[in-house]
């Protein structure tokens, strides 16, 4: 299995799944087209794209020869995008940033403990200031206050 | 001619106020360790830092935000001299002969051309943008939907030709692109699509997001775990002059890369990169000595420098004139200035005078600011490429955090964010570019309103983009574009893109 293939399989698989759910859109009519007339002609030119990409991708890069050395670092990073995403307006900016460059500098990269601390710290309550206290972009606050 | 200089009068009346000048400086000087630090582009540093303009007023946030754009081309030099990493990837040419002087124990007359350089081809180009800009906005005036759509498609082609690598792929990025700027409230009929119940998204993903998380966010993934393989070269600043033979063999170069990158910096695609690959190649064919090139030539600095930085204000005249940006990066800045209550395009000009000529004379300041300060200043900024990437990456992760949350308050975004980066790193992975993804996601709202006016006007004929001479001439440049992009598909062959990218490849691998 190559690159092309994989990935043209996934843009027809886009493709269809936009032709399925425009069905709740109206189409309207040429002379005036409706909200699903625009995103139909976008996924029949996706399923043609992703048909071509399946077609002519035989001699393309195998799927075996792509490197992952980076994805055990590459997870974490989104494992910790997503601890963001759930918790930042929970437990405020603060604590989550605390916690999220705690792991990266100290587990994840295995900094010195004096040095993670200094960085965690400097960094989350930092740029909390600069951003909330001077720059007025108001950031999260948890339960607490924090 | 006398009311371009009265506009600028009125340009330089508007910057020469403490405050405006300081956010000149501040951007420049930002924009210089963004175009330093390898992995921090400025289209990811323009994102990461927009939301510190939100307080400021438009003209003192677009001149900051100008500022950082054109310094992260100067910054993006001195990797590529002391290091052989292209801290940006318009330096990628400079890499070759800049790092060869650098070997030889002239990094100092390298980096001194390639701030000279850029600093005539930056004051030059905005020469050529305050000239060009105000007369193709009023040309565009007389557009109506059929032509917008037009010349949107053809840009979008372009941009997909020029970008390198299979035009297939690039064309399903634009597509995917538009298809993801679908997503929210259809300004037409007030129906949401493809939402999910999420309200947030009424508004669409956000270019913000999108190009944090494509840029910033996937090249984190990409990177972090690499081994700090870091040998910087120290410049022996007393040496920092270069020799008249130097800058004699420099003077042609810069002027053929200005001229050079400004026309190409007007075309849709990675213009800056392109240019500096056609400037190099153009000095390595006229020259006397070609054997030299690769191996210290002062001019494989010098030309390519130059033409990066011309190429990037070049961008600017689309972008400013038609509200049509031709790279993510105008498209971020486009973002940026929509933020702001400014929508670029043919009446940006008539009637936001103060904003457009505060920043053309924020730019002729800002480049002489760039080429007082950078040079006494590059020991600084060699100092912050000593810094572990293990320390960088996750200071920039913080920063993309804050960047995206920041523009409006929302979880949601930091959500979109973190799934454009999961996105960006596998189509890496799949040898796809994400370029043209920004500028689908951007450009769809425009393309679809005048693509659906153009057909109520036509009373549904399609007719009518084939039928008007302008749009059927952006129709036959996009067909050109294709055909030659399927052309290595065909004869199976690389042409001058392979060679781009190899170049590119070569250069990342010291």
């Amino acid at each position: 299995m190559t690159i092309d293939r994989v990935s043209g399989a996934f843009l027809v698989f886009v493709g269809l799944f936009v032709v399925w759910e425009r069905r709740v859109l109206p189409l309207g009519s040429t002379s005036h087209p409706g909200p699903g007339y625009f995103p139909l002609l976008l996924a029949v030119l996706l399923i043609i794209l992703g048909a071509i990409l399946i077609a002519r991708g035989k001699d393309a890069k195998k799927i075996r020869s792509v490197s992952w050395s980076e994805a055990p670092h590459a997870v974490a990073i989104l494992g910790c995008c997503l601890f963001v995403f759930l918790f930042m307006e929970k437990i405020g900016y603060r604590l989550t940033l605390l916690l999220v460059l705690g792991f990266l500098f100290g587990v994840m990269e295995r900094i010195k403990p004096w040095l993670t601390l200094v960085l965690t710290f400097g960094f989350s309550l930092g740029t909390f200031w600069l951003f909330d206290s001077l720059l007025r972009v108001p950031l999260p606050r948890g339960g607490w206050g924090f | 001619m006398e009311t371009t200089f009265q506009n600028l009068v009125l340009g330089f009346s508007t910057v020469f106020t403490p405050t405006n000048m300081l956010y000149s400086l501040v951007g420049c000087l930002i924009g210089t360790m963004v175009g330093v630090l390898p992995g921090v582009g400025p289209l990811a540093g323009i994102s990461i830092l927009l939301p510190t303009t939100f307080g400021l007023d438009t003209t003192s946030a677009i001149i900051l935000l100008a500022g950082i754009y054109y310094g992260a081309m100067y910054g993006g030099s001195t990797t590529s001299i002391l290091m052989r990493i292209p801290g940006e990837a318009a330096s990628v040419m400079t890499c070759i002969d800049g790092y060869a002087m650098a070997r030889k124990g002239r990094a100092g007359p390298a980096l001194a051309i390639a701030a000279f350089g850029s600093y005539i081809a930056g004051t030059l180009s905005v020469v050529g943008l305050m000239f060009l800009a105000p007369p193709l906005a009023r040309f565009a005036l007389g557009f109506g939907p059929p032509e917008y759509v037009c010349l949107l498609i053809c840009g979008l082609v372009v941009l997909s030709y020029m970008t390198g690598g299979s035009i297939v792929k690039n064309l399903s990025m634009i597509s995917f692109g538009l298809m993801g700027g679908m997503i929210g409230i259809d300004q037409m009929s007030g129906y949401f699509r493809f939402s999910y119940g999420i309200t947030a998204l009424g508004d669409g993903i956000g270019l913000v997001p999108v190009a944090v998380g494509l840029f910033g966010i996937s090249e984190i993934l990409a990177t972090a775990g690499s081994p700090d393989i870091r040998e910087v070269l120290k410049p022996r600043f007393r040496d920092l002059l270069p020799s008249k033979q130097e800058f004699r063999d420099s003077i042609g170069p810069i002027g053929r890369g200005t001229v050079l990158g400004f026309l190409i910096g007007i075309i849709p695609g990675s213009a800056h990169i392109i240019s500096t690959f056609v400037s190099y190649a153009l000095e390595r064919k006229i020259s006397k000595h070609p054997e030299r090139f690769g191996n210290g030539a002062i001019e494989g600095v010098a030309g390519p420098e130059s033409a990066n930085n011309a190429a990037s204000e070049g961008a600017l005249v689309p972008l400013l004139a038609l509200g049509v940006p031709t790279g993510p990066v105008p498209a971020v800045l486009l973002a940026a200035l929509m933020v702001h209550g400014i929508t670029p395009g043919p009446l940006f000009i008539k009637e936001q005078p103060v904003v457009f000529w505060g920043l053309i004379a924020s730019m002729y300041i800002g480049n002489l600011m760039l080429l007082l300060l950078n040079l006494p200043m590059v020991g600084i900024f060699v100092n912050l490429l000593r810094v572990p990437y293990r320390i960088l990456y996750p200071t920039i992760l913080l920063f993309c955090v804050v960047g995206v949350y920041a523009v409006n308050s929302s979880m949601v975004d930091v959500g979109i964010m973190g799934v454009m980066g999961l996105l960006g790193y596998l189509l890496r992975k799949m040898d796809f570019e994400t370029a043209p993804l920004v500028l689908g996601v951007i450009l769809a709202p425009i393309i679809e309103f005048s693509f659906r006016q153009a057909l109520a006007m036509s009373g549904g004929s399609y007719a009518i983009f084939v039928e008007r001479p302008i749009s059927a001439f952006f129709l036959v440049l996009a067909l050109i574009m294709i055909l030659l992009g399927l052309k290595p598909l065909i004869f199976r062959k690389g042409d001058w893109r392979d060679r781009l990218n190899e170049a590119e490849k070569g250069c990342d691998a010291p």
